[in-house]
């Protein structure tokens, strides 16, 4: 009893184990546990048993309940699918005008409703794409096919890439001086020259739709958060769920509601975009010290006044970083949105992906990556750059960025307009350079590619079998071998043991729905291919942190390389791995370890960054060596937040799991790529998302729970 | 009176051996509602043994779609005499077991000599009811048929047509009796 009050944890926890591996091993397998996998596939066989749950009947096979539950939660796919086919077909049919037939028709109101944000949507897009690129599809909807065909004149001419270059060297240059004014210089050369302007200007556009819009609805929704607790508290779970939602699986029921297209990746990037934007819309509100806004109602502003002049301009800083998300948000669905017909670099990448074409894939991946670095820089500047409120400043002075950029316009319309001189049988250069008409290395890297097969082939494929036969299979039997009562007892006992009564309840409802969905077995081949990628992600990140951390030069050079690399949209990681894996189990592991590895090494350096200067001071005061100031000291204070940033780490490593399913891979993943292909897989998209971002929130519910507490205890809450 | 001392008992726990007690009540309710669950969901042996069943016919299915797809594709006959493809014993009974199609070509064949047959297959709008392909082990034989009935226009007459299948048809992906011998 008295060891038992001594070390209450250490004892919780054996007590735990010891029911866990009893139960895994009193527990044999089923037989014919094999065919379970007809639970995933939602297959007709006679040896299934039935159930009917609000009308629909799903098929299961009934095993031993401790071995797997039964997919209980096996209609709620169905029952998404015919809700939605429900409320866009027969939901509501009301008479609307046709404008094309110039008559009334009736239409379910949801159609309705999703035709006509289509039809805004393309039209912005349409709109932006031929500012940028030129075209006639913005005038002729104000005016007809006929008109435009009397009218040539009227066709939109498209900026030339010079203009667009001054304006981001200028823009660079007002947000943060030189050195961003060259970067963005670069960039914009270099991805004219290299022939990729039209895909980068099509991405463009479809980010300067969806960007702003998700800004304009995750500021109000913050804002609604902010000043209702209602609001926040129905808000709270989905903003959650979507935070930890793969974005692979939004793409789904979107697919149903709107179709394919680029207005569709609008769509979805917005509902991918708005909740790190109302987020960090409420911290920023949040942050608002009590005198400001004491200070702002004794100046008799009213509710609006109070919010849009003392509120907003304060929180200012985290609203810009808000929109520094957003934008990065954006950029890594312009991949992702590709699958759902979205045109641009996305599309290039996944078409090179597709044909194997590494070279292609690597140009138009470097044009994504610079481009985002370049956007990521310049909001962040934004953010940071402080308005000078009482600056007395000249007519030039004010207006010079401005003016410059007149000038900049005139000299590329002219230079423009020379060039269809200069160019009088070819392409006009100064306007734009074509895809096959820029420089290309593609042939250097597939030359590269085939170089790195042919010598290290051997080396490669070693390396390959023994880290699947050895290390990958063995782990992936292991979880497969967990029967559901003993994967749920340690869940819910670590829930207990970390949180209370609380956390267990929690995480019991969350392991339990994705016991009780027919695709439990996939789950745990997610968790285990999550689990490598995060133990092997921890241990880099945690030693080179560690190690980075020493010196403040390394410290400051390694923080500069985790920004670039988080800038990187997800799925540019899998070239590489490609690159020297092929399509292996192996590569999408190594794309998990690479862009895990990030917030792992990230929250290392900041954690140990946060130990006070004064406790170092004291522990060299009483002697202790740097090795034992670092264990002793600094990685028991610097543990909560090191732990942080292992939940990132599952998070990231989640994500990138689920996008390999594009290598191919057997786990949940797969079947939403398998869902995007099928005609009722909306309601399995959905479902299978939200599985894999419960598969987050248990963890993300646990290291949470422990991170206050332990910070409590330290005394640095 | 009991049960309230019983409880200021519990209370005056360390907090350490509550946990502790917590920990293994959950466990227990956890182990607890899936043995109930079991009852009510779980499958027995009678499923593990429809399952084995299914498991070794589609063995078995297997093993023969691996052999029809290395027969040629066309015609195969159990007889002499002709250009087809010429099936040996063993693959005759394969081929026969393997087989759950008749064709109409040997409906309609078969129809020729059986008259009463042919008459009420032509006045049901064409229709079978059953079909069968069996190997018959005594006589070495593989035999097809089929039923027709009339019931569906007033006729209360129903007739069993079967004869040996000499020929089959294979598509590549499956074979199908291509004439049945009832004469």
């Amino acid at each position: 009893m008295e060891l038992l009050k001594k070390y209450p944890k250490l004892f919780q926890w054996l007590f735990l184990l010891i029911v866990f591996f009893a139960l895994c091993f009193s527990i044999d397998v089923p037989e014919t546990y094999k065919f379970i996998r007809g639970q995933a596939e939602f297959i007709k066989d006679p040896n299934q048993s039935t159930y009917t749950l609000f009308g629909k009947e799903v098929r299961y096979y009934a095993f031993d309940v401790l071995w797997r539950l039964p997919p209980l939660l096996g209609w709620l796919p169905i029952w998404v699918n015919d809700s939605l086919f429900f409320l866009l077909n027969e939901w509501m049919p009301m008479e609307f005008w046709n404008e094309d037939t110039q008559e009334f028709k009736t239409r379910p109101l949801v159609l309705q409703i999703t035709r006509n944000i289509t039809a805004f949507m393309t039209f912005l897009i349409e709109l932006i794409r031929e500012i940028l690129l030129g075209g006639v599809k913005t005038v002729v909807a104000f005016s007809s096919w006929d008109w435009i065909d009397k009218n040539p004149w009227a066709e939109l001419p498209g900026l030339p890439w010079t203009i667009v270059t001054a304006g981001a060297v200028i823009l660079g240059y007002k947000l943060s001086g030189k050195g961003l004014a060259i970067f963005a210089g670069l960039v914009m050369i270099y991805i004219s020259v290299f022939g990729q302007w039209k895909p980068s200007m099509q991405t463009l556009s479809f980010i300067l739709v969806a960007a702003p819009l998700s800004f304009i609805f995750g500021l109000t929704l913050g804002v609604m958060a902010y000043k209702s607790k209602r609001v926040e508290k129905a808000l709270y779970p989905i903003l959650l769920v979507m935070q930890t939602m793969p974005q692979y699986a939004v793409l789904v029921p979107a697919m149903v509601l709107f179709g394919i297209g680029d207005h569709a990746a609008v769509i979805i990037t917005m509902v991918v975009a708005i909740p790190p934007m109302i987020l960090l819309t409420l911290l920023g509100l949040r942050a608002v010290s009590s005198e400001v806004i004491e200070a702002g109602k004794m100046s008799g502003c009213n509710n609006w006044q109070l919010m849009t002049k003392v509120l907003i301009p304060t929180a200012r800083r985290d609203i810009l970083i808000g929109v520094n998300q957003v934008i990065m948000v954006c950029f890594s669905m312009a991949v992702i949105a590709a699958f759902i017909g979205a045109k641009g670099l996305g599309w290039n990448l996944l078409l090179a992906l597709n044909q194997l074409n590494i070279g292609l894939a690597l140009e138009a991946g470097l044009c994504i990556s610079m481009i985002a670095i370049l956007l990521d820089k310049m909001s962040l500047a934004w953010a940071n750059k402080q308005e000078d409120y009482f600056g007395n400043l000249t007519f030039f002075q004010r207006y010079k960025n401005t003016l410059f950029f007149a000038g900049a316009v005139l000299i590329g319309a002219i230079l423009a307009y020379a060039g269809s001189f200069l160019f009088k049988d070819s392409f006009n250069y100064f306007s734009e350079i074509p895809h096959n008409k820029g420089i290309s290395f593609a042939d250097f890297w597939n030359k590269g590619v085939d170089w790195i097969w042919d010598t290290f082939f051997q080396t490669l494929k070693i390396f390959n079998t023994w880290l699947i036969t050895e290390v990958l299979q063995p782990m992936r039997a292991l979880y497969l071998r967990m029967p559901a009562v003993a994967t749920v007892v340690l869940v819910v006992g670590a829930g207990y043991i970390i949180g209370g009564i609380r956390s267990a309840l929690v995480t019991a409802g969350l392991v339990l729905f994705i016991a009780l969905s027919p695709w439990w077995d996939r789950a745990l081949v997610t968790t285990y291919m999550a689990t490598f990628g995060v133990i092997a992600s921890c241990t880099i990140g945690l030693t080179v942190g560690t190690l980075c951390q020493q010196n403040q030069y390394t410290t400051k050079f390694m923080l500069a390389v985790c920004d670039i690399f988080q800038t990187f949209p997800s799925f540019v990681y899998l070239i590489p791995v490609m690159m020297l894996f092929g399509i292996t189990d192996t590569s999408v592991l190594i794309a998990v370890i690479v862009y895990a590895t990030i917030p792992a090494t990230r929250y290392t350096i900041e954690g140990l960054r946060s130990v006070p200067t004064a406790l170092h001071d004291a522990a060299s005061m009483s002697g202790v060596t740097k090795l034992q100031r670092l264990i002793n000291i600094e990685f028991p204070i610097a543990f909560p937040h090191m732990m942080l940033g292992v939940n990132q780490t599952i998070v990231f490593a989640l994500f990138m799991v689920i996008i390999g399913a594009f290598i191919g891979t057997e786990d949940l993943g797969q079947y939403i790529l398998k869902a995007l292909s099928d005609k009722a897989g909306g309601g399995k998209g959905l479902i299978l998302g939200i599985c894999v971002a419960f598969i987050a929130l248990i963890f993300d519910n646990l290291i949470r729970t422990w991170v206050q507490k332990r910070k409590k205890h330290l005394g640095i809450d | 009176m009991l049960q309230g001392s019983n409880l200021n008992k519990l209370k005056k726990l360390p907090e350490p051996v509550k946990k502790f007690g917590g920990l293994v009540t959950i466990t227990f309710v956890v182990i607890l509602s899936f043995a109930i669950l079991n009852i009510f969901w779980g499958g027995g042996e009678e499923l593990i043994e429809k399952m084995k069943k299914e498991e070794e016919r589609i063995a078995e299915a297997k093993k023969l779609s691996e052999l029809i797809s290395s027969l040629p594709s066309g015609v195969l006959v159990s007889f002499e005499g002709t250009d087809d493809h010429r099936l040996s014993e063993e693959q005759y009974e394969v081929v026969c077991n393997a087989t759950k199609i008749v064709s109409q070509r040997s409906v309609m064949g078969a129809n020729l000599i059986n008259f009463k047959a042919h008459k009420i297959y032509t006045i049901n709008g064409n229709k079978i009811d059953e079909t069968f392909v069996k190997w018959d082990k005594e006589k070495n034989k593989c035999f097809a048929g089929f039923v027709v009935s009339g019931n569906n226009v007033g006729v209360n007459e129903t007739i069993t047509v079967s004869g040996e299948a000499l020929s089959f048809f294979n598509t590549g992906i499956d074979t199908r009796v291509y004439f049945i011998k009832n004469f």
